[in-house]
C-alpha cells in the first residue's frame, strides 16, 4: 500500500493518530493499518464536510455497529469543522499526551503475540509459594471460597492442562487422511500419475476434529464474588484452546470482556477486568443483562457451532419474564446452553431461586461449578 | 461533499439503487483505494444489491461466490476435469508405438483445457477488464476459508501446483457481504473497507419504493413505508428488510389494493413476516396497532 503524500499533512496525521489512540483507549480496536487507510481516505474526501469525514473514517477504521456509539462520541469530541487546521487547540488534545502518536507495532495485521506468553510459562510463583507442595488432588476438590491467591496460580496451570482436553466435534470440511475415509479424486489422480496412470491406491479424505466456539456469560455480582475469579480463570484457560471465544460479564449491566483479555497472568488480567467492569461485586439483574446480550451480541457471537456457558448462582430478585425470553432466544440459536452454578455443588441444592427456575426449561444442563473437579467434568460436554 | 460522491449516488439512483451518503462514500472509497468492501447488515437491507449495481456502473461482469459451511478450494477456486483427464490418459495409452513418458502425459492433462475455473479463479483471470467479485454471506464459510480468502485478497494471485502461479489480469472489484451470523475475523475485516447498512429511514424507504415499484401510488408507498417502520419498532425475531418491503408492494399491486386495511394486511402478512413466533406475537391486536400507526 502506498502512503499518501504526507507533506503539509503533518497536522492531519498527528490528529488522526491521537483520534485512533483515543478510540483504542476506549476499547475500540484500531490498527496502524486502519490509520493508514483512514489517512488515505481523508485525502480523497472533502475535509470541510464533517459528516463526510465521519463517514470516511467509519468505513476505513472498520467501526462495527457495537463500537459505533463510542466512535460517534469520540468523533464528536475530537473533530470539529476545520479542526485539522488547528490541531493544537486544547479541545482537540487527546487525553494521553505521553504516548508517541504511532507506536512501533508490527504492521500488516500480524497476530498479537498471544501464545508465546501463555500462563503456564509466566505464572511462576515467587518466594516460598511453590505450588508443588499442594497436592493436585486436594486442589481439585478444594471449594473456590477457600482458595487463596497462591492456589489461584497453581490452579491456573491445572486449568491450562485441563483445557487442552477440551472435547471436539467433526468439521464439515474434508482433509486428507490415511486409511478410512471417502475417496479423494484430486489426490488419487495425482498419485496415479506417478505410476503411469494406474490407480494402485486411492487417496482418502475425511472430516477432521473441530474445537467448539464458546460464549461465556459470567455473573460478577457480590454473591458470586468467591467464585467469579476462578470461573473466569477457567474461561481464560479455555480461551487458549477454543479460538474465537467471547466472554461477557454481567451484574447490573452487561460488559463485553473479550477486548480486555490480553496475554499474561490470570490474576493480573482479572484485576484489570475488575477495574473495568462497572459495579463489580454489586447486585444482579440477570434478566435485563441477558436480554441486552440477545439484542446486541447474539447474532454475531452465537451460531450453530457455539456452546453458551452461563456462570451464575441465579440469585436475582428482578423480573423473570425478560430472563425467560432471553434464554429462549439463546437456546434457539446455540448448539448447547449450560448453566454453571456454584451452589449446585451442594447435594441439597434445588434450583428453586426464581431466576434459576425460570431459566431451567431452556437449559441443556444445569451443572455444579464449586471446585476444579466439577469444571473438569464439564469439558467433555463442550463438544457435541 | 465531494462532487464525485454525489454523482456516484446519483448514478446508483438511476440504476434503481437509493444510496444514502454513507453507502456512496464507502463505495467511492473502495473504488478509489481499490480495496475490497465488506458490507454487514441485517438480511434484506440491500447488501448484495450494491455489488450488482457496481457491476452495472462499471459495465462489467458480476462473478458471484455464494459461501456455505464446508466451502473449499475445489468449489471456490478450481477443480480438474477428472473425467476428461482420464479419457485423455486412456487415449494416450492406445496411441501405439510412440509411448509417451510420464512427464509428457502430465503436461498434456494438466493444461488449462482440463481446468474447471470456479468463481474466484474466473474473477482473476478475466481478460476484458476487472469484473466485480461478489463473495456473498462470507459469515457462512468457516475460518479456514476466510484465511485462504485473506491470502487471495492480499496478492490477487493463486498457485495451482500443477500449473504454477496465476496472477490477476486485472484486480477485480471485490464486495463481501455478511449477515453477521458469526463475527468476521479481524485480519479479513482489516484487509477490507467496512460498511454497515442500517434499516432505511422512512424517507429512504419511500424513495426506494418509488424507484423499484413505480406502479405503486405515492399514497400507498407512504403507507407501506410507515407500516414497515412501525413494524421494525416491534421486537421481532426476523426483522423484515427492504427486500420484503418491495415484495410486499408488488404483491399489493397484483392484488389491486390501493391502501392498507386490516384484511389486506392479514392476507399478505406472509410477504413481510416470515417467522412463526413473530406472526403469533403480532396476532393479539398488535398488528392493528401497527396498522393504526401507519394509516393514522
Amino acid at each position: 500500500m502506498s502512503r499518501p503524500d504526507l507533506a503539509g499533512m503533518d497536522g492531519l496525521v498527528g490528529h488522526l493518530a491521537r483520534f485512533a489512540g483515543a478510540l483504542r483507549d476506549s476499547g475500540v480496536s484500531v490498527s496502524l493499518n486502519d490509520e493508514a487507510d483512514g489517512l488515505t481516505a481523508l485525502t480523497l474526501v472533502d475535509l470541510g464536510d464533517r459528516d463526510e469525514v465521519r463517514r470516511a473514517l467509519r468505513t476505513t477504521l472498520k467501526i462495527r455497529p457495537r463500537d459505533a456509539a463510542r466512535f460517534e462520541e469520540i468523533f464528536g469530541r475530537m473533530w470539529r469543522v476545520g479542526s485539522t487546521a488547528a490541531p493544537d487547540h486544547p479541545a482537540l488534545r487527546a487525553p494521553r499526551l505521553d504516548r508517541p502518536p504511532m507506536r512501533p507495532k508490527p504492521v500488516g495485521g500480524a497476530p498479537r503475540p498471544r501464545r508465546s506468553e501463555t500462563g503456564v510459562e509466566t505464572a511462576v510463583p515467587e518466594g516460598g509459594e511453590e505450588p508443588g507442595y499442594s497436592p493436585e488432588a486436594v486442589l481439585r476438590r478444594k471449594p473456590f471460597e477457600e482458595c487463596g491467591a497462591a492456589d489461584l496460580l497453581a490452579m491456573e496451570q491445572l486449568l491450562a492442562r485441563l483445557a487442552l482436553r477440551l472435547a471436539t466435534r467433526r468439521s464439515r470440511r474434508r482433509v486428507p487422511v490415511r486409511g478410512r475415509g471417502e475417496t479423494d479424486l484430486r489426490r488419487s489422480f495425482r498419485r496415479a500419475l506417478a505410476h503411469g496412470g494406474e490407480f494402485l491406491s486411492l487417496a482418502r479424505r475425511a472430516r477432521p476434529i473441530e474445537r467448539p466456539r464458546l460464549v461465556v456469560l459470567c455473573d460478577t455480582s457480590g454473591s458470586m464474588d468467591p467464585h467469579a475469579r476462578f470461573l473466569l480463570g477457567f474461561v481464560l484457560a479455555l480461551r487458549r484452546v477454543a479460538r474465537g471465544s467471547e466472554i461477557f460479564a454481567f451484574n447490573t449491566s452487561l460488559v463485553r470482556l473479550t477486548p480486555w483479555l490480553r496475554p499474561g497472568r490470570v490474576d493480573l488480567v482479572l484485576d484489570r477486568l475488575a477495574a473495568s467492569v462497572p459495579d463489580w461485586s454489586g447486585g444482579t439483574r440477570i434478566g435485563e443483562c441477558l436480554a441486552d446480550f440477545v439484542a446486541k451480541y447474539l447474532d454475531s457471537t452465537v451460531d450453530g457451532k457455539t456452546v453458551v456457558l452461563i456462570l451464575s448462582d441465579g440469585l436475582d430478585r428482578g423480573d423473570v419474564a425478560p430472563l425467560a425470553g432471553a434464554m429462549r432466544a439463546i437456546q434457539a440459536r446455540a448448539r448447547r446452553v449450560y448453566w454453571l452454578n456454584p451452589l449446585a455443588g451442594d447435594a441439597r441444592y434445588e434450583p428453586t431461586a426464581r431466576a434459576m427456575a425460570a431459566a431451567l426449561p431452556y437449559l441443556d444442563r444445569l451443572l455444579p461449578a464449586h471446585n476444579l473437579e466439577s469444571l473438569a467434568r464439564l469439558l467433555p460436554l463442550l463438544a457435541a | 461533499m465531494r462532487a464525485e460522491i454525489a454523482s456516484l449516488a446519483e448514478a446508483m439512483e438511476r440504476l434503481g439503487y437509493i444510496a444514502d451518503p454513507a453507502i456512496a462514500t464507502a463505495l467511492f472509497l473502495a473504488r478509489e483505494m481499490r480495496r475490497p468492501l465488506l458490507i454487514e447488515g441485517d438480511a434484506g437491507v440491500g447488501k448484495t444489491e450494491i455489488a450488482k449495481v457496481l457491476a452495472r456502473l462499471e459495465s462489467t461482469e458480476l462473478i458471484r461466490l455464494q459461501c456455505y459451511e464446508g466451502l473449499d478450494v475445489s468449489t471456490s477456486l478450481y477443480e480438474w476435469n477428472y473425467q476428461r483427464q482420464m479419457l485423455r490418459l486412456r487415449l494416450a495409452e492406445n496411441e501405439g508405438p510412440t509411448r509417451k513418458t510420464a512427464d509428457e502425459i502430465e503436461d498434456l492433462i494438466f493444461g488449462r483445457a482440463y481446468l474447471l475455473e470456479r468463481p474466484l479463479l474466473r474473477a482473476i483471470t478475466r481478460r476484458e477488464g476487472p469484473p466485480v467479485l461478489l463473495i456473498d454471506e462470507i459469515d457462512r464459510a468457516d475460518d479456514g476459508f476466510e484465511a485462504f480468502l485473506l491470502e487471495l485478497l492480499s496478492d490477487f494471485q493463486v498457485t495451482i501446483p500443477e500449473l504454477g502461479t496465476i496472477r490477476a489480469e486485472h484486480v477485480p472489484y471485490v464486495v463481501l457481504t455478511s449477515n453477521r451470523s458469526r463475527e468476521i475475523g479481524d485480519a479479513l475485516r482489516r484487509r477490507c473497507l467496512y460498511l454497515y447498512i442500517e434499516h432505511p429511514t422512512l424517507e429512504k424507504e419511500v424513495r426506494i419504493l418509488h424507484a423499484r415499484v413505480p406502479g405503486a401510488s405515492a399514497h400507498l408507498a407512504q403507507e407501506i413505508g410507515r407500516f414497515m417502520q412501525a413494524l421494525r419498532r416491534r421486537h421481532l425475531a426476523k426483522m423484515p428488510g427492504v427486500a420484503e418491503t418491495i415484495d410486499w408492494a408488488q404483491a399489493l399491486l397484483h392484488l389491486h389494493r390501493e391502501h392498507l386495511d386490516k384484511e389486506t394486511v392479514a392476507e399478505t402478512l406472509g410477504c413481510i413476516v416470515k417467522d412463526q413466533n413473530d406472526i403469533r406475537e403480532l396476532g393479539g391486536g398488535e398488528l392493528e396497532a401497527v396498522l393504526a400507526e401507519a394509516t393514522g
